[in-house]
């Protein structure tokens, strides 16, 4: 592997491998991360996809990838990686394939398969102690089919299927815990609003093996309600305020590796957005606001006293 | 039975400028049928919806070949092929265009006699959350060509489909169908003539074929090769367009050519380069630049622009 | 070659050794474990060189084998039931994917109720999913099929997955005398996996089973593998005449015993069939001119071989271990179709539910049933479907209620 070569802003990537003309949403912020990535990772590649927004980068006869995709079904893409995987060692193995045509796994999900009807498959796949990455885009939403709440939507947002001034009442779970209890190679969250953080992560989980998962909180225009210009802006509120962490999984031990010191109150990262539009308007609702700030504060004081 | 296409781009209401109209059809006593047509393209994307309003019940489905009317929520889509507005029109199909242009201007341009109607724009496009409400002024032009809808129904309906929304949002919605449908009843003077049923002698026959037998190296679901998505004109979803001004540019860490969700934005010469061709107009570029150098300007002015460079050039 | 004796399992895996099978994904299911754990046993000692994965469930397990068969290797699997329904999506994807893997399917009732006895309506689940199908009847047929079901598959002219079906009980776990080809013949027979352009290199991308818009593209790809799947029909043939010259074993599309003469048969499939072939002599020794048509290919339907088995005939008897719910046997429905419209006058056909979770059919059924579409015959008027279910079957099915206090809520059974 190549080592860390980004350290720098000024060292990321300015030509970019991913092709354009997908039929993501202008200003997708799960596109966002997935080009990012790709810079890094290339195109000796293999995408296993599920379904979501993303089944959609490949449709016959356009795909934006240089290297290879295999569309599966919303609950299994990691098992294909595993085939894959499997397959391409049986091939090296007998040496029906020279050793550079070898490719990386690549699962690619959003959250309703990977909080949901997929996480069966991936937590077998990390028990087979499976050598792919996984790359979650986390919407918050069952995206593709009109934003409808999955299990990583958040407390109070409106959804397709929570549209009462309450919104969903339920609270976003802690899928990278649940990934992390099994112990893989490595876990990580990620976000495109924060390139360097993100490119480190993915040069890091390069020189591993076995299962190396990230989650990127993809802010979307259409599903949350903005305009598709502030998907950088909101995706940096996110970090800002403390409401997605960044932080990674190795060795055993979670580190953060973004902390603010100043958290801004997280009501400037809900007030941009239509799903939380209801905490303000007609009138602001303290309690439930103050709620969601008491539930990232409590998450910080524990995170800081874990990681000293 | 009227048969009716409104073509517009995701976000701009086409479904909800279908549901207005028709429920102020079924309001006026007819039998309907209105649907969205669902495409995999996203907001910004060509679209359309579709009504059918008879005295009779309706047998005929899905989407409609043969358009009495044409409601085009954005002239700049009417150029483009993949958007389909003039598919199957016939001589006396009315086009109704949101445009700032004259139909005679259009009738030239696209040499078609059709009756061109158009709704003067008022900067929506631009502005996006403008663009939410373009839907039900459509509707209501709509409404006031047709000629057989009372502003009362029209009214009536917009209640039923938007009520939900709120009183603010309706009752903007509402001026705005009833604005159109007063302009277009006071100046157009066009008819909207139903079309009949395709006759069942003579008629043209399906040119059928034996689909022939590929093995699975031809038909297998399967794309050969990598990168094929740049054949897809994402640019054409753009309402606004990102200009550098290349004097301010600081050639920073390449700011926008990280974030562009769509990796449109390359380096060459030290200097970022947007492609057109596949920029989808989604502005994070511009809300990121550090030194203010990338500016939003309506594509419209842009292409004119381009076009007055070109002339230029040659 | 040797002959020993053998279970329907142990043939099957036999098959995937001896078709130098490349990778195994597995999961457990009864009455299918036995073969994957032959496999895995085999793999541990040595004897055999594929890898076996053992997947979290079969969904992930189809979807593990077609992912590896698209990447160039060959793929062997195995379940049975509910597992098949579990995997049901894929099942339909990864024939889509064009991907020539083999699955042997051991027939077992679905729930519910539960049970673990066979009949077939868990195959019949996957009938237009464009995975061929081959039902067999012996042990012997397990194997040999297994193997031939590769040739079948990889051919290019075909390239689609391929499901070997076996009874549960009746094949899965009774031994009989298999005679095992010697692994370098079986090898020249089956030949090296060639996926053509089918893979995931470095060097040559692609983007396989991708979405298409538009019912044009939709439609040629799905068309195309129903063209597929029927070239498969005149290639089995010649897989199946090379198989005779090498292994001396022909094993046709539809079998046919004792039908040159015949003026009657029995229409069944997979390991009952044998059953009726007992039935068949003994109405021969009684006078009786019947005979016995067998349809090994389920997908591709063999319609003309069907029609020219039973061309002649005054009346068949086909004998469904499936149900479909509202209509009735699916095999019956099919060959009525493959008949109707037929030149020559089609025989009146007769339908028999027999054999639902792995209900046993006594000679004598098979008597009465011949008796029945002799009687039918001679009246000229098709009997209503019967389910074979006798007196007894039902006074003991009311012992049963009586212990379920069916009755406790005001209706008795029966009344």
């Amino acid at each position: 592997m190549a080592g860390k070569t980004i350290r720098r802003l000024q060292e990321l990537p300015s030509t970019h491998l991913l092709g354009t003309g997908t039929p993501m949403c202008a200003g997708c912020g799960g596109l966002e991360i997935l080009h990012e990535i790709y810079d890094i990772l290339g195109p000796k590649t293999v995408f296993t996809n599920a379904a979501g927004c993303m089944s959609l980068l490949s449709v016959y006869p356009y795909t934006p990838f240089r290297g290879s995709w295999l569309y599966t079904a919303m609950a299994s893409a990691p098992a294909a990686a595993q085939g894959i995987r499997d397959a391409l060692d049986i091939l090296l193995e007998k040496k029906r394939i020279p050793p550079g045509d070898d490719l990386q796994v690549i699962t690619l999900t959003g959250d309703g398969s990977a909080y949901g009807m997929g996480l069966s498959a991936t937590s077998a796949a990390m028990d087979r102690n499976l050598d792919f990455i996984y790359l979650c885009y986390d919407n918050e939403g069952y995206g593709n089919t009109g934003q409808q709440y999955s299990s990583a939507t958040p407390h109070a947002a409106l959804t397709a299927t929570s549209r009462t001034s309450h919104g969903y009442p339920g609270y976003k779970k802690d899928l990278f815990s649940i990934w992390a209890a099994h112990r893989p190679a490595y876990v990580a969250t990620v976000i495109g609003a924060e390139p360097l953080d993100l490119a480190q992560k993915v040069e890091a989980l390069q020189e591993l093996q076995g299962p190396r998962l990230l989650i990127g909180l993809a802010p979307c225009p259409t599903g949350w309600g903005f305009d598709p210009s502030l998907t950088v802006k909101i995706g940096r509120l996110a970090v800002e305020t403390g409401i997605w962490p960044l932080k990674e999984y190795r060795d055993d031990r979670t580190v953060h590796t973004r902390i603010v010191r100043h958290r801004k109150p997280v009501e400037e990262y809900l007030q941009l957005q239509d799903r939380f539009r209801h905490l303000f308007e007609p009138e602001r609702n303290n309690r439930e606001i103050a709620l969601i700030q008491a539930r990232i504060d409590q998450y910080w004081s524990k995170a800081i006293d874990a990681d000293t | 039975m009227f048969r009716i296409r409104f073509h517009g781009r995701g976000g701009q209401g086409m479904k909800t400028a279908s549901r207005i109209l028709g429920t102020a059809f079924f309001l006026e006593g007819y039998e309907v049928q209105d649907a969205p047509r669902y495409g995999a393209e996203r907001r910004g994307a060509p679209i359309f919806a579709y009504i059918r309003a008879d005295r009779k019940p309706i047998n005929e489905r899905g989407i409609i070949a043969g358009p009495d009317l044409v409601v085009v929520a954005d002239d700049s889509l009417v150029p483009l092929p993949a958007a389909g507005v003039l598919q199957g029109i016939r001589e006396p199909t009315v086009i109704l265009l949101k445009s700032c242009e004259s139909g005679a201007t259009w009738r030239q341009r696209l040499n078609i006699k059709n009756p061109i109607v158009t709704l003067p724009e008022t900067g929506e496009a631009e502005d996006s959350a403008e663009l939410r409400y373009i839907g039900a002024a459509c509707a209501g032009a709509a409404a006031g060509v047709l000629g057989i809808i009372s502003r009362e129904s029209l009214a009536q309906a917009i209640q039923e489909e938007l009520g939900r929304l709120g009183e603010a949002v309706l009752a903007k919605n509402r001026a705005n169908a009833l604005a159109s449908f007063d302009a277009i009843k006071k100046s157009a003077a066009v008819n909207v003539t139903e079309g009949g049923s395709i006759p069942a002698q003579p008629y043209k026959r399906p040119a059928w074929i034996d689909l022939p037998f590929e093995d699975a190296r031809i038909s297998a679901p399967v794309i050969h090769a990598g990168l094929t998505s740049v054949e897809v004109r994402t640019g054409l979803w753009r309402t606004m367009a990102p200009v550098i001004d290349y004097s301010l540019c600081r050639g920073c860490w390449w700011v926008c050519s990280t974030f562009c969700p769509d990796g449109v934005i390359s380096v060459r010469d030290n200097q970022p380069v947007i492609d057109y061709d596949h920029c989808k107009g989604c502005l994070v570029c511009v809300a990121q630049c550090p030194s203010h150098a990338i500016a939003a300007v309506p594509e419209k002015e842009e292409q004119a622009r381009k076009k007055a460079v070109a002339g230029e050039a040659s | 070659m040797s002959r020993r004796l053998l279970t329907g399992n142990g043939s099957a895996a036999w098959g995937a050794r001896l078709a130098r099978v490349d990778y195994i994904p597995a999961f457990p299911i009864t009455p299918q474990t036995e073969i994957i754990e032959t496999i895995a046993e085999w793999i541990d000692r040595g004897k055999m060189t594929g890898r076996m994965v053992t997947m979290e469930s079969e969904h992930a397990m189809i979807t593990a084998a077609g992912a590896a068969s698209a990447t160039g290797v060959r793929v062997f699997s195995a379940t049975s039931s509910q597992g098949l329904l579990y995997a049901m999506e894929m099942i339909y994807s990864v024939a889509g994917w064009r991907t020539p893997l083999v699955l042997v399917n051991v027939s077992r009732g679905i729930s519910a109720p539960i049970t673990l006895e066979p009949d077939h309506n868990d195959v019949l689940a996957a009938r237009d999913s464009g995975f061929l199908q081959i039902h067999c009847s012996t042990c012997q047929e397990v194997l040999d099929t297994t193997l031939m079901a590769y040739r079948l598959a990889e051919d290019e002219r075909v390239r689609l997955p391929v499901i070997v079906n076996q009874d549960g009980f009746y094949l899965s776990f009774t031994r009989e005398p298999v005679e095992i080809p010697d692994s370098r013949p079986a090898a020249e027979f089956v030949g090296d996996y060639n996926p053509e352009n089918m893979g995931f290199r470095a060097s040559s991308p692609s983007s396989q089973a991708v979405a298409v818009l538009g019912a044009g593209a939709y439609s040629y790809f799905r068309y195309e593998t129903h063209l597929a799947a029927r070239e498969a029909l005149s290639v089995y043939e010649e897989v199946a005449r090379e198989y005779r010259e090498r292994f001396g074993r022909y094993h046709p599309i539809v079998e046919t015993y004792r039908t040159e003469d015949a003026e009657y048969a029995f229409v069944m499939m997979d390991s009952f069939a044998t059953k009726a072939k007992d039935g068949v002599d003994r109405l021969r020794e009684s006078g009786v001119k019947i005979g016995l048509v067998r349809p090994r290919l389920l997908r591709p339907f063999p319609e003309e071989q069907l029609c020219r088995a039973l061309a002649g005939m005054k009346g068949a008897a086909v004998i469904d271990q499936n149900l479909s719910m509202g209509k009735g046997g699916v095999l019956y429905t099919e060959i009525a179709s493959a008949l109707y419209g037929q030149n020559e006058a089609a025989p009146l056909l007769a339908s028999f539910i027999g054999g639902l979770g792995g209900r046993d059919i006594s000679a004598e059924e098979f008597y009465e049933i011949a008796a029945t579409l002799q009687k039918a015959v001679k009246h000229n008027r098709a009997p209503r479907p019967r389910l074979l279910y006798t007196v007894e079957e039902l006074r003991a099915m009311r012992k049963l209620q009586a212990i379920a206090h069916v009755e406790r809520h005001g209706s008795k059974p029966g009344e």
